[in-house]
């Protein structure tokens, strides 16, 4: 326990739900390998959006393959949401001062700001496009965006351990 | 080309270090210690079980492994319980005063690697 941290991460790291999953023998590597393996969908789903954004997988109406991908994009990020806080909250007062994960929190924002501007700004226009047409301006930007903010935060979760 | 090399070669580098330790980036391998003495408190906890120990100087925060590779190697929650005498020969933190992360321990007789 770090007496730095806010009073609410210390409490929530002295909670029970905290120690139970401290204390449990496979709750913890259940949450560390659940994470691992919804990153793995969720990076492959949002390069799949990203790159249709983007211009490439152009044959088929981005309609249709980013209406597939997205499913996919927000399950396993409920999935990455839920296994996250497990691992957090067993070590939530040293977490929350770490400098790694709270850069990497701040870029999940911004991608998840990015994704609403796009959702707002661009989609209805990109979802009407036919197989093959050039994808606007704003659409390639988003997509560019979020490929390097998810690629980053993948990078950052995994070097969290390390400071 | 000759540039973008360069840069390679210096994160590198910088990466090397802290790959070398993989995961015990922080702790200070060219200064080991090892701290004798009773147990005070046990947590035998993930990610990793801790313990703290009344040294010879003082006390010692000693970061051991996680739980289920601690019971693979046979150190269960009683091996590590409060009243044992232990000996942890590993490195101190570099950040955290008064912890180090175990190499390995002994308590009575056995010695189980934490690494």
């Amino acid at each position: 326990m770090t007496e730095d941290a806010p009073a609410i991460f210390q409490a929530l790291e002295a909670s029970n739900f905290a120690a139970t999953i401290r204390q449990s023998v496979w709750l913890y590597p259940f949450a560390n390998v659940g994470h691992i393996v919804a990153l793995v969908c969720f990076a492959g789903a949002i390069a799949v959006m990203d790159l249709r954004l983007i211009g490439a997988l152009a044959a088929t109406a981005p309609a249709k393959v980013i209406g597939r991908a997205r499913r996919v994009v927000i399950v396993a990020l409920c999935a990455l949401a839920a296994t996250g806080f497990l691992l957090f909250s067993a070590e939530a007062s040293h977490v929350i001062m770490n400098p790694v994960f709270l850069t990497k929190m701040s870029l999940v924002a911004a991608g998840i700001v990015n994704v609403t501007i796009y959702e707002f700004g661009a989609k209805r226009a990109v979802m009407a496009l036919p197989p093959g047409a050039a994808m606007p301006q704003v659409a390639r930007v988003a997509g560019f965006v979020s490929l390097g903010i998810w690629i980053v935060v993948a990078g950052l979760g995994r070097t969290i351990a390390y400071f | 080309m000759k540039r973008s090399l360069v840069l390679l070669a210096g994160a590198l580098a910088l990466a090397a270090p802290a790959a070398a330790h993989h995961g015990w980036g922080s702790y200070d391998a060219a200064r080991p210690v090892t701290v004798t003495g009773p147990i005070t408190t046990s947590k035998y906890e993930n990610p990793h079980a801790t313990i703290t120990v009344k040294g010879a100087d003082k006390t010692w925060t000693v970061t051991l492994a996680p739980t289920s590779r601690m019971m693979t190697r046979g150190a269960l929650a009683q091996l590590v319980a409060v009243g044992k005498t232990v000996s942890a020969y590993g490195y101190p933190s570099t950040v955290e005063k008064d912890e180090m992360r175990a190499e390995r321990i002994t308590v009575d007789g056995k010695t189980v690697e934490m690494r």
